[in-house]
């Protein structure tokens, strides 16, 4: 695996604000872990406190199978 | 509590027991038996099949499944002593199914495939047969059909007129068509008017397997090896003195025909023979429900017309057993039976890498045992998912997804909402009533009832014990988790003077009676001893009675069931599968945490088996079957006159645990009690709550992830719909709501959740 391989990709289409730091989010380098497995993804993250923000379609969508996918593993 | 995820990084497997156990299991199942017909032939025809070919109009098809079994169908059907017919399971309560009419209707018009087949290959080693008979005639084609290049040596100069005379019964276009096939082989035919035995010498050598007839054998001298069919001094392939019974020569030279081919490959004919000729069947066949008929007649040649012979066929009811999958959701869900389920459920235990195909079914088994009962050797299916279950704990490899919600909700039963108190003014308890957690959780009314009464009508003092009996760890296969569930509630019951349990739920009183220390009865025992209290009253019109899983095998307790139900007037109409047949409502074995779709199936066949409503006597039956909008009322509610309604959420069951805790501490302990406070308000839409409960999100859930927001500030702005949006991550799992804010007041959207955990990177 390089180490520039993402698994998923979003952009923050300029529609997300971070409340605290009252920054617009932006696309940055997230990392989703379960099971002791890793995989890489660049989703919204807040440029300053580093919030991550996980869509409800990614959720319930791909974050899902993937989580399924493991469980049997 | 947070309770520890797995890893894939763990490579361990353990078998769930010994290969020769697994054999025994499996050999409960006699879903693989052969039906009586097909036991009963030598050859081990396929008759079901056959007969379902003809009964879907597919005379081809059929013709296909019989020579399998032989090269001549048409001399094969026509002089066949049918030992099949006499033993079709029909004839227990009518006619049986004239089978070889229908093979000879087969044969007839069913098409032969006369191609010797692409791929089959020549094969090297030659064959000589020698002399004349049914025997021959059946090891010429045997031979020829395994495409041996055959020289047969008789007093016939071809195919047709060797058949013709080994098979004088036959007609001459059966003969016919049955010497064709056999002609497309490589076969020789040498005319030798009378063999002699320094004739055979002579031309034995040039061959490598020498078959004759058993006249001719005779004349040898030769004796023949009726298992492998062999005359072993010489290597000759024979047969007993010439058979009567068409089948027996036809069985004889398929016998000799193995042994060709054991020789040719220089093995022991003697090993590696399968099952050879007719067989004692172990299967069961459940006939009722099944009309008697009469077969139809067929016409003076043996043979039916098209239309007949399909609807003689159609009286076949293909004889197999399935008395588990019928009454089972989950097996019939999977599509399989109990014996490949078990091995394809032991295969998953070994497996190191890779995925577990198993592990869903694994976890979709109510473990209700209704297949012991169902089975007619009593297999269970449910042992086997348990011990499976306990053995993923125990290697790591059980996910945590499809229990953890149920365990926590344990856990919660046994903390948060955990009550054990004496009744005031007593230091020891005769009794302690023990309701259960889904009886609190669904019903709280009605247990703070019972135990207002129970405290009022018993003497020697009455304790009180809310929680849950382990049952959700032990259906989980966490067995450490289980006995210390057992630990705890045996040293409470310790504290409380070692009382009688009064079980309030059958599963608590089974689980309990099996690992408490105590005695145990259940709380309908008590009331159809002591009778019940005022404003008891049954229901004004009919209705069914769904049995626990948890009264599985105690017919004492479905027997005061429905004693109880008809003292309170109930009028109670009997439905399939009920007592001890009863099915799983899909609460047991965490179905419907691990597999709603299955859960949902099995609500739904607990609902149809009746167009009344049901009473039931396990809470979680009564959720269940509400859930699939079916009328259904626990026991208790008639004894105490209390109406549960609508089957509560997620939420409301721990809300409805919590209250009746605090009513009773503060009701009947005169206990203050302090409410837990958020200092904020959420306001919960009923689409949300609809989307919570199909999500598995508890409002407070969502409640301490806003309470998170309000300690850290965290959440994002999404611009073009003005929500908010937040997080918190609370033991395995990250919760997200989407809200709007007012204040001090959060009007909730959306919640959704996921297990992943999110980082930077």
């Amino acid at each position: 695996m390089t180490a520039d391989k993402n698994y998923y990709t979003m952009d923050t289409q300029g529609n997300l604000k971070c409340l605290k730091c009252g920054v617009p989010l932006v696309k940055g380098k997230a990392k989703f872990m379960y099971l002791d497995n890793g995989f890489p993804v660049e989703l919204p993250v807040c440029p300053i406190c580093g919030f991550v923000y996980v869509p409800e379609e990614l959720a319930l969508g791909k974050v899902l199978s993937v989580e399924k996918a493991l469980e049997d593993k | 509590m947070t309770i520890k995820e797995r890893s894939t990084k763990i490579y361990r497997t353990k078998t769930m027991f010994s290969e020769e156990e697994l054999i025994e299991k499996e050999r409960v199942c006699i879903h693989e038996e052969l039906p009586y017909c097909s036991a009963a032939c030598p050859l081990k025809l396929d008759v079901r099949t056959l007969v379902g070919q003809i009964a879907a109009g597919d005379f081809t098809a059929a013709l296909a499944v019989y020579t399998k079994i032989t090269p001549l169908p048409h001399i094969l059907s026509q002089g066949c002593e049918a030992p099949c017919q006499k033993y079709c399971k029909l004839y227990d309560i009518g006619e049986g199914i004239r089978i070889t009419a229908l093979e000879r209707t087969a044969t007839q018009m069913g098409e032969i495939n006369k191609g010797s087949g692409m791929l089959r290959m020549k094969k090297k080693k030659t064959a000589a047969i020698f002399g004349e008979g049914l025997f021959a005639a059946f090891f010429v084609g045997e031979m020829a059909r395994k495409m041996y290049p055959v020289t047969v040596y008789s007093k016939y100069d071809n195919m047709y007129d060797m058949l013709k005379a080994a098979a004088p019964f036959a007609d001459e276009e059966g003969i016919a068509e049955d010497a064709a096939v056999i002609a497309h082989t490589n076969i020789i035919f040498v005319h030798a008017e009378a063999l002699t035995s320094e004739f055979f010498e002579q031309e034995r050598h040039h061959y490598d397997l020498i078959g004759v007839s058993p006249s001719f054998l005779q004349i040898l001298g030769g004796e023949v090896d009726e298992t492998v069919m062999l005359w072993h001094a010489e290597t000759v392939i024979s047969a007993p003195i010439e058979q009567q019974d068409v089948i027996e020569n036809a069985f004889n030279a398929r016998k000799a025909a193995l042994t060709a081919d054991r020789l040719a490959q220089r093995l022991a004919p003697e090993n590696s023979r399968g099952e050879e000729g007719c067989k004692e069947t172990r299967l069961y066949t459940n006939l009722n429900g099944i009309a008697a008929s009469a077969s139809l007649p067929c016409g003076i040649d043996g043979r039916y017309t098209r239309e007949n012979a399909i609807s003689e066929a159609k009286r076949c009811i293909q004889c197999h057993c399935d008395e588990c999958v019928r009454g089972c959701v989950y097996l019939q869900h999977y599509k399989k039976y109990p014996k490949k389920l078990t091995r394809e459920i032991y295969n998953n235990a070994n497996i190191i890498m890779g995925d577990h195909m198993m592990n869903k079914p694994i976890n979709s088994c109510s473990l209700c045992r209704q297949c012991t009962v169902t089975c007619p050797n009593g297999y269970n299916m449910a042992d086997i998912c348990l011990i499976a279950r306990q053995n993923m704990v125990t290697t790591g490899k059980m996910p945590l997804a499809p229990h953890e919600f149920a365990l926590m909700d344990m856990e919660f039963s046994n903390t948060d909402a955990f009550l054990c108190r004496k009744q005031a003014g007593y230091t020891h308890c005769r009794y302690v009533f023990f309701p259960g957690c889904q009886t609190s959780a669904i019903a709280p009314d009605t247990v703070y009832k019972a135990y207002a009464d129970l405290t009022k009508r018993l003497t020697g003092g009455v304790a009180l014990l809310l929680g849950c009996c382990g049952a959700i760890a032990k259906w989980a296969g966490r067995e450490l988790m289980y006995a210390e569930t057992v630990r705890m509630l045996n040293e409470h019951f310790a504290i409380l003077g070692h009382p009688v349990i009064i079980a309030g739920c059958p599963m608590c009183a089974d689980m309990l009676s099996k690992h408490s220390h105590e005695q145990v009865i259940g709380i309908w025992d008590i009331l159809a001893e002591i009778g019940f209290p005022e404003g008891a009253k049954g229901l004004d019109y009919p209705v069914a009675m769904h049995d626990s899983c948890g009264a599985r095998g105690n017919i004492h307790m479905q027997e005061t069931m429905r004693l109880i139900a008809e003292k309170l007037g109930c009028v109670l109409i009997d439905t399939e599968y009920s007592g001890d047949y009863s099915p799983c409502c899909g609460y047991g074995g965490l179905v419907m945490y691990a597999n709603r779709e299955v859960a949902h199936e099995m609500a739904k066949m607990c609902a149809e088996r009746s167009d009344t409503p049901y009473i039931t006597y396990c809470m979680a039956c009564r959720d269940r079957l509400a859930r699939e909008n079916k009328e259904s009322r626990h026991l208790l509610e008639l004894i105490y006159n209390e109406n549960a309604g609508v089957p509560p959420d997620i939420s409301e069951k721990r809300y409805n645990r919590i209250q009746l805790k605090e009513r009773l501490l503060r009701e009947v302990w005169k206990e203050l009690v302090e409410p837990v406070e958020y200092g904020f308000k959420v306001i919960f839409t009923p689409e949300t709550r609809r989307m919570m409960e199909d999500r598995m999100i508890l409002r407070t859930d969502v409640m301490q992830t806003l309470q998170y927001m309000r300690e850290t500030k965290e959440a994002i702005l999404e611009e073009k719909t003005g929500l908010l949006v937040t997080r918190h991550r609370e033991g395995n799992v990250t919760f997200w709501v989407k809200y709007e804010q007012k204040d001090d007041v959060y009007v909730v959207h959306c919640a959704y959740s996921h297990r992943m955990n999110i980082v930077t990177r």
